[in-house]
């Protein structure tokens, strides 16, 4: 991968940014903000850090097998979304917890 | 290899079966480990000579002409993914599921059901570990630093395939060889680094310098999360610097955060091992880079640990905030 960033070594670059973003992140816990905006904050810089390594530390991007192997990373992605969705984001009410209306027997 | 680790891993449970610790599969457990030990070598003999010819490429689609180690490794590091999304998926259940010690002692209704330390009844509730950890800077500092330990590590180690990439005759060969070895050492030493603030923060904390005791709500002392009490079974967990005490009554809440301490012991703890079976892969890299192993033509080894070494980087990038921070 011979890419560059502002005229600057991509590898280089995706290393200050990486830092500079951690830097953001330590700092916004120690702001003692709101929880929800905290969580934001977390989740809204490690995307593009995810995304950062990912692309340009694994060759996912610019390279000539960079398109398969990202979908194959992207493979799991379904399995991963069902796990978190309907697993990791249901209550152990969940079921009980149903309004009326969508219940077995209320449908109509 | 994948033998020996099987007899390692049943016999390891079969030692601490139901907490209880059984000597008769200790000889197992060693047969186990002296099989993967051998395993590994076998392995690197046959890697120390490896200089690059035959190194097969797919024939079908949709892998056509990419190498087939690449192809298995992304496979590889899929499966980890599925593991790993396990792991996390529990933690989010459970933290979503379970309430929020600090939201149960906020209530109040704690000291009328009696969950206090005077009556000895612990209620049920999630205390994640960021509710010590995030407490102050120096907390924070061993996770903190870790995190820019796992990104400099990443770093040095696409130095070291750049280094080992770039074709004969635009570089001294000797100059190859140190700056190949001393990037591969470099990423060793982080990861080292990286497992030994781990261990402090589980196990040993630190004490800082009176003057900086100021910025520590007073204190000197930066306990462990086992001084702490954050075990996978604290079923009578109460906070030590008495923020669960109710000045009022002069209760303190008891906490059973068995759920909290082992999902958070078990994510990190697993991502702990990938960073120890790094060690163990970088300790022979670095040995071969130092013999001169490392040529443009079998440079792809170290592309392929480097996927599995920006893996684990990726993983610490979750891991960090949503169980260090939040």
């Amino acid at each position: 991968m011979g890419h560059t960033i502002f005229g600057k070594d991509i590898y280089w670059m995706n290393f200050a940014g990486l830092m500079i973003l951690t830097i953001i992140e330590v700092a916004a816990v120690g702001l003692d903000l709101p929880n929800d905006t905290t969580l934001m904050i977390l989740v809204g810089i490690g995307v593009p850090k995810f995304i950062m390594i990912a692309a340009i530390f694994m060759h996912l991007w610019g390279d000539d097998d960079s398109g398969v192997l990202t979908l194959t990373a992207l493979f799991p992605a379904f399995f991963i979304l069902v796990m978190i969705l309907f697993i990791g984001l249901t209550h152990p009410e969940a079921a009980t917890g149903l309004p009326e209306w969508c219940r077995p027997g209320t449908y109509n | 290899m994948s033998i020996g680790i099987g007899i390692v891993l049943f016999m390891l449970a079969g030692a601490f079966s139901n907490g209880v610790y059984n000597a008769s599969y200790v000889p197992m457990f060693l047969v186990g480990l002296l099989v993967t030990f051998c395993g590994l070598i076998v392995w690197w003999r046959q890697d120390m000579s490896f200089d690059g010819h035959y190194e097969p490429l797919a024939q079908g689609v949709p892998f056509k002409n990419i190498q087939i180690r690449k192809v298995a490794m992304w496979i590889f590091l899929m499966s980890e993914m599925m593991v790993f999304t396990s792991l996390f998926t529990t933690y989010i259940r459970y933290r979503t599921g379970i309430e929020n010690c600090q939201t149960i002692f906020e209530r109040g209704d704690w000291i009328a059901q009696g969950y206090t330390v005077e009556a000895g009844e612990a209620i049920n509730c999630f205390e994640p570990a960021s509710a010590l950890i995030s407490t102050s800077w120096f907390h924070i500092a061993p996770g903190a630093i870790n995190t820019f330990a796992l990104i400099i590590s990443s770093f040095t180690i696409v130095q070291a395939l750049r280094f080992a990439k770039m074709p004969v005759g635009t570089i001294d060969e000797d100059v190859r060889r140190k700056k190949i070895y001393r990037y591969l050492g470099s990423t060793w030493f982080l990861a080292c680094v990286f497992l030994t603030l781990k261990l402090i923060e589980w196990f040993v904390g630190f004490t800082l310098p009176d003057f900086l005791a100021e910025y520590n709500n007073g204190h000197t002392h930066i306990a462990s999360l086992y001084e702490e009490g954050y075990l996978i079974n604290a079923e009578h967990y109460h906070r030590h610097d008495g923020s669960w005490h109710d000045p009022v009554t002069g209760a303190t809440m008891l906490a059973d955060i068995r759920v909290s301490a082992s999902t958070f012991y078990v994510t990190t703890g697993t991502h702990g091992l990938h960073v120890a079976l790094g060690i163990i892969g970088l300790t022979y890299m670095t040995f071969k880079a130092w013999t001169g192993g490392y040529t443009p033509d079998n440079a792809v080894s170290i592309e392929y640990f480097g996927l599995y070494w920006h893996f684990v980087d990726l993983v610490w990038v979750l891991v960090f905030p949503f169980f260090y921070l939040y």
